[in-house]
């Protein structure tokens, strides 16, 4: 007797048991299927990387309002939640912190300054949450972010070696670099010396200088004693300004070459023609002709978008739509999994986020093919080849020289 | 030779627009008893109300110095009375907390105004004279009298004028001026004004040669405070001695030292000052 009602009460235990899991299990089931899709930005929406963030961080509502407004994916919404870097890489991981811990999102999508998404990174991949960047310094995709990670800005080395080239073909025999302490310094600085040492031009010298300074009159004097005839400004806006102006003052004469990020259309309207006049500029140049990149232009309200807005599209894009190819698992593994599978291959080629949902429902496999261009990634996450717009700046304007 | 020259000439003038805010900070430090960080931010905002009083008023450098003076000294006040004044009396650590939190919060109000871009004053950018192998701009030199200029001021004001006595004697002994019936109210609301004036001339100089934009204070705000520590915290002459120091050191520091590594002369001269001389070059009490 005493044998059975212990029997009795064990099975009804594990009977209970299973029914309280499984009712506590059932919310959570619920939820993940048929609740919002949460998705983060991280895009500098202040620092030296404030003029850019804000149409970043539109471009990527604009591909989730047009989502949303078109079903959502496999009929769940997705939310954003939209943090501030900073440019900064101590506020960057406080705002990942949030956006994992808090929002628990399933990717992080539009980080920036190289220092930043480096230190984003490791929290990104040890969470399993997915990170889309448009960071260019050859580090990052050498961190062990087993997949977490897909940039679509070029990386320093495809970056540099066009820049080279371009140097090479303007036959400018002595470069030296004046160069911002970033994580793509030193790096650029050695794939330079070795595209020109091999085109019969050289590297005759380089100064990595501390960008938080008000005053770079020492770091010139490095420079000019080299006697440089192409001087590489390898900085952010705020201190390639400076760095300009100071070359200017100093009587430099020689050609001048930065990235579009650094010497942009800003930097032209805060100091006089004189000073800018003859510096060329490269920029990672978007899908200019693409329907992405016009529908894009068409929303943000202007002709020219930058290279980043156009990035952000695309990331936003490619997460959505790896979600979808994923069954709608919303996690960042999933879109490890899936992304490389919408992004490249044989499928139809599509150039946004509504009509690839819509082929994928039908079961057909996709290509994306986004604002900034064909978004193929390695399997490290680098982008496998890109052109570069070439400047130079006339009269405080820019005009285009050639296209890489 | 003509190289440590050359970084000579380079942090004597560094360090005479660094003397400008530094003077600022330990004037108020004297008197008021706590490091008042919003140094940084009335910097930033001399420097935009000088850019406005420049490209919008049209006014000239010299001239829109002078507005980023009564700007700045007049925000300092406001900001002082509203925020910092009522917190004064739970201790230094507290008002010097709240003085950065305030500090950012200014700087963002800076950014809400005119945002993020960076702006240049409309002035010619002249190309420097060059004489014997050095090589110094005239934007420099002119920097250079400015801010000679308005440390000398403040100095025949402090020594000469009565109220300049009165700040003084508040510095040196608060109890005692009060029984003498020196109004500490007012003194307080006056070093304020002067202290956050000279923020905000030091922050249009530094803009004069380079360009501003919301962090253009934040960036000082380390040497400024290595100057005033160097120096003697409190002491006026001192924080002119400290700045020139950090000034020449961070530039001679470019002999042996990548550039990169020149914010660490700051924080090294911080430390080594403060083991050997605990109260600074000239000590707290100078004049």
């Amino acid at each position: 007797m005493s044998d059975d009602s212990t029997r009795i009460s064990r099975r009804a235990m594990l009977a209970g048991a299973t029914a309280l899991s499984a009712a506590a299990l059932a919310p959570r089931l619920a939820r993940a299927q048929g609740g919002a899709i949460r998705l983060g930005t991280l895009t500098p929406l202040t620092g030296a990387g404030g003029p850019y963030g804000p149409p970043m961080r539109r471009a990527m509502e604009w591909v989730v309002g047009e989502v949303n407004a078109a079903g959502g994916v496999l009929s769940r919404k997705i939310e954003l939640a939209s943090e501030d870097d900073q440019t900064n890489p101590e506020a960057a991981v406080r705002a990942a912190r949030k956006l994992i811990d808090v929002d628990k999102v399933a990717a992080i999508m539009g980080t920036w300054a190289s220092a930043v998404t480096t230190a984003v990174a490791p929290l990104c991949w040890e969470s399993k949450t997915f990170l889309t960047t448009v960071s260019g310094s050859d580090t990052i995709t050498q961190l062990p972010h087993q997949g977490y990670l897909v940039r679509t800005q070029p990386n320093t080395h495809l970056q540099i070696g066009k820049l080279g080239d371009f140097i090479l073909s303007l036959k400018s025999k002595r470069v030296f670099v004046l160069a911002a302490q970033t994580p793509f310094a030193v790096p650029s600085q050695k794939r330079l010396a070795e595209v020109l040492g091999k085109g019969g031009s050289e590297l005759v010298g380089g100064v990595i200088y501390d960008k938080d300074k008000a005053t770079f009159r020492s770091e010139i004097d490095q420079a000019l004693k080299a006697k440089p005839d192409m001087i590489y400004l390898n900085g952010y806006t705020p201190d390639t300004t400076v760095v300009m102006k100071e070359l200017y003052k100093a009587g430099y004469t020689g050609a001048k070459i930065a990235q579009g990020y650094a010497v942009n259309q800003k930097l032209l309207d805060s100091m006089p023609a004189e000073v800018s006049d003859g510096t060329y500029t490269a920029t990672p140049s978007p899908a200019v002709d693409s329907a992405g990149y016009k529908r894009l232009a068409k929303f943000l309200g202007t002709a020219d978008l930058d290279p980043y807005s156009c990035q952000c599209h695309d990331h936003a894009s490619l997460v959505v739509l790896a979600i979808a190819h994923a069954k709608g698992e919303a996690t960042g593994t999933a879109i490890k999994d899936h992304v490389r599978k919408i992004s490249q291959g044989g499928g139809a080629k599509v150039d946004n986020a509504v009509d690839g949902l819509k082929l994928l429902a039908q079961g057909k496999e996709i290509n994306y093919e986004g604002a900034s261009g064909p978004c193929d990634f390695t399997d490290t996450g680098d982008i496998i080849d890109c052109k570069i717009r070439y400047d130079q700046a006339e009269k405080g304007k820019f005009k285009q020289v050639t296209i890489l | 030779m003509s190289e440590v020259a050359q970084l000579l000439v380079n942090g004597l003038v560094a360090g005479t627009i660094l003397a400008v805010p530094a003077i600022g900070f330990t004037a108020i430090y004297a008197v008021l008893r706590f490091p008042n960080f919003t140094v940084a931010s009335h910097a930033t905002i001399g420097a935009f109300a000088g850019y406005v009083a420049n490209t919008a008023g049209g006014l000239p450098a010299w001239a829109a110095v002078g507005v980023a003076f009564l700007v700045a000294g007049a925000a300092g006040v406001v900001n002082d009375e509203i925020v910092l004044k009522p917190l004064r009396p739970a201790g230094a650590l507290t008002a010097a907390i709240a003085a950065v939190a305030l500090t950012i919060v200014l700087e963002n109000v800076v950014r809400f105004i005119w945002g993020n871009d960076l702006r240049g004053y409309d002035l010619p950018i002249r190309r420097d004279w060059q004489w014997a192998g050095l090589r110094i701009g005239p934007q420099q030199v002119e920097n250079l009298v400015i801010a000679v200029l308005a440390m000398a001021a403040l100095f025949l004001f402090l020594a000469f004028t009565r109220t300049g006595k009165a700040m003084r004697a508040v510095a040196d002994n608060p109890m005692l001026a009060g029984i003498k019936g020196i109004n500490a109210d007012m003194v307080a609301r006056l070093v304020n004004f002067v202290g956050m004036g000279l923020a905000g001339v030091g922050g249009m100089l530094l803009g004069l040669d380079t360009s501003i934009d919301p962090l253009t204070g934040f960036r000082v705000i380390l040497s400024v405070f290595a100057a005033a520590v160097v120096g003697g915290l409190g002491s006026i002459p001192g924080a002119v001695v400290g700045a020139l120091t950090i000034g020449v050191a961070e530039e001679l520091s470019l002999l042996s030292l990548a550039p990169a590594y020149r914010t660490a002369v700051g924080f090294a001269a911080i430390l080594v000052v403060l083991t050997l001389r605990p109260r600074g070059l000239l000590g707290e009490r100078a004049y």
